[in-house]
């Protein structure tokens, strides 16, 4: 149960952003610092608003993108050593729009053989007998092995790109917003059937959501990240019942719940995401936060655990001093 | 009643296509009151959208439209031509759409917009307008509105651009404003915000608003007044109370089994679902549009047409034949 399956140590990506002619590079850090460990049965959900980071740190973890620096491995294995091949067998990607992931001129049975193909088989029979366990796996009937994404609906589409992911039956799987672009009824099936399959074939998700609501659903801990920087991580339960970051507290109290009673939140959260390549001194949150001290400007807190679960803020610190980094 | 700010009786939008005519709306009849929020909720390709631009008379010029009333602040607005049409649009009926960017022209300054907005509809010019400009800009809390005015949509942020979108909306002071999933491209932060401040300005300027979403968790935070929208019909509306405490159509009560609510559904639990798809709205259809999908249904559904019927002295009205003691029953 408590095997590591994915473990990030440190793991920073910078990019870096012309700002046009004459005025010099700049650089844009996505990723800063994230320590991250994934066990195996574990559904992690990465949240945040967009451009905090999660999807350059899922691709990190997918090795579709190298690290600029730190360390991140797979099984114990540094990944960047792990050969393509391999790395693409254990670990799988679903993205969110499955209208612009699957090639409109491929059949949707040969979709969902290409990774068996990229693999090497060559049996045309082996391959055509896996992809149909898949498709009745994921509930596509296999009536549909002929035809194409455009003959299919968008609950049926996702089918197919779950069913290209667990084709060569990876070990881990990261879903980008798996859902988002579905309509509600379609969601729940799909967030039902991603639940049946991880118990049926032992699977280890990772999930980005910045639906609030989903994450608490599926996931068992999540990892809230603002600005590139890991700022609290816990157990679901832990996190939705007792959120210790303010941004936490701000993201859960913007959930919009169907309970009319309840009125819109104001999060006071301020207007402005920080631009990413300029950020704020200090805390990075400081600027939005509603529990701003002084020295919050002044430096970055350290993160530490607090109560089962990881937080970098300077309110559970005390006195200590942290270092500036 | 002077204080119905629209009321529309009868539309039908229909969309000739090569295998049929596609009815795409049918029979749709909604009204809006002075500081009212009319939410109009359904998945994609149930006719919200198309809905919302047949009252504003943009649907594609493909689409024919029927109506029998189109009322705007007590005058009919259905004969209009295209000119009187586009004196109200922008100005006694105001717009926001979904993607902020594609609404804003891209080669111009916000402030050049808003002041042509204004030139345009209210015939305010200079630094008149520019002043008027900046003030509204302030209202929906942006801040150092002076150099706001002089940038380009692309230096906004998401939810930046929707704020000058809905400050653009307010300058003529419009009685209905309406808003076509204006939250769904922004982070959930700032749609929380973007909402507050649609709420906040819609009672300070008395207005109409309809408000056409997919997401339930908006409808209930903000609605009055709620029309549940499947395969081109209303099948349920009621006051939002009514329609999160009690629904009745059974569309409408799988909608509410499929979200996950943190605190109420279980995790790790499997969610309500809703078999099958939306049927085929080209050709003649009779009966229950829901019928194929419905755990209730049997074979009066499929007779004939269904109206809406009214609980005996209640707002609430549903679309559906079965007698709801026997529905809780099996549900």
């Amino acid at each position: 149960m408590s095997e590591v399956m994915i473990s990030a140590r440190d793991v920073t990506r910078n990019f870096s952003i012309s700002r046009g002619m004459f005025r010099g590079k700049k650089t844009l850090r996505a990723v800063n610092g994230v320590d991250l460990t994934v066990k195996r049965g574990e559904v992690l959900a990465l949240v945040g608003e967009s451009g905090c980071g999660k999807t350059t740190l899922a691709k990190i973890l997918l090795g579709l993108l190298p690290q600029t620096s730190g360390m991140v491995s797979l099984c114990g294995q540094p990944i960047n050593a792990v050969p393509r091949l391999e790395l693409a067998r254990m670990v799988q990607p679903i993205f969110q729009d499955p209208y612009s992931s699957l090639n409109p001129r491929k059949s949707i049975g040969s979709i969902i053989g290409l990774p068996m193909r990229v693999q090497g088989v060559e049996s045309a029979q082996t391959i055509r007998r896996q992809v149909e366990t898949t498709m009745d796996l994921v509930g596509l009937p296999s009536r549909l092995f002929e035809s194409y994404p455009n003959q299919l609906s968008g609950g049926q589409r996702q089918r197919v790109a779950i069913a290209r992911a667990l084709v060569n039956r990876p070990q881990v799987v990261v879903c980008d917003e798996p859902t988002s672009a579905l309509d509600v009824s379609v969601q729940s099936q799909i967030l039902n059937l991603l639940s049946d399959l991880r118990k049926e074939l032992n699977l280890t998700y990772i999930i980005i959501s910045h639906n609030l609501a989903v994450v608490e659903h599926i996931a068992t801990r999540v990892a809230v990240m603002y600005l590139g920087r890991l700022v609290e991580e816990a157990e679901t339960a832990a996190l939705f019942n007792n959120p210790q970051h303010p941004y936490t507290v701000a993201l859960l109290e913007s959930v919009l719940t169907p309970e009319p009673h309840l009125g819109i939140p104001n999060t006071q959260l301020g207007a402005s995401y920080p631009n990413p390549i300029d950020p704020p001194s200090g805390c990075a949150f400081h600027p939005r936060c509603v529990n701003a001290m002084p020295h919050c400007a002044a430096r970055a807190p350290s993160g530490q655990t607090h109560k089962a679960a990881y937080v970098e803020c300077h309110l559970y610190h005390g006195t200590e001093t942290a270092k500036a980094g | 009643m002077s204080d119905r700010v629209l009321e529309v009786k009868n539309l039908s939008v229909d969309i000739p296509l090569a295998e049929g005519v596609l009815h795409a709306v049918d029979g749709l009849n909604i009204h809006v009151d002075k500081g009212e929020t009319l939410c109009i909720v359904g998945e994609s390709g149930c006719g919200k959208s198309l809905t919302s631009l047949a009252i504003m008379d943009l649907l594609p010029k493909k689409a024919i439209r029927r109506l029998e009333q189109l009322d705007l602040g007590g005058t009919s607005i259905l004969d209009y031509s295209e000119r009187q049409m586009s004196d109200i649009r922008g100005n006694k009926m105001g717009m926001i759409f979904q993607e902020p960017m594609t609404s804003l022209n891209p080669a111009f300054t916000i402030g050049n917009q808003m002041v042509e907005t204004l030139h345009r509809h209210r015939n305010i010019t200079g630094a008149a307008a520019r002043d008027l400009a900046k003030h509204m800009l302030e209202k929906v809390g942006i801040t150092a509105a002076d150099q706001r005015l002089n940038q380009y949509p692309h230096q906004l942020s998401g939810g930046l651009r929707q704020r000058v979108m809905i400050a653009m909306t307010l300058l003529c002071e419009p009685e209905l404003i309406i808003a076509d999933e204006p939250t769904t491209a922004l982070d959930v932060t700032i749609q929380a915000q973007i909402l507050l401040l649609l709420q906040e300005l819609q009672s300070e300027f008395d207005m109409g608003l309809i408000l056409i979403t997919h997401d339930l968790g908006v409808v209930a935070r903000i609605a009055t007044r709620v029309a549940v929208m499947y395969a081109g019909q209303i099948v349920e509306q009621g006051t939002v109370q009514q329609i999160f405490e009690n629904p009745m159509h059974p569309y409408t009560r799988g909608l509410m089994r499929c979200i996950p609510v943190p605190g109420k559904t279980k995790p790790g639990e499997p969610l309500g679902s809703i078999p099958g798809m939306v049927p085929s709205l080209v050709g003649k259809f009779t009966g229950c549009r829901f019928a194929d999908r419905c755990s209730h249904a049997t074979d009066i559904c499929r007779q004939g047409d269904i109206d809406l019927r009214a609980e005996s002295g209640k707002m609430q009205a549903y679309r559906c034949v079965i007698d709801p003691k026997k529905m809780a029953k099996v549900a």
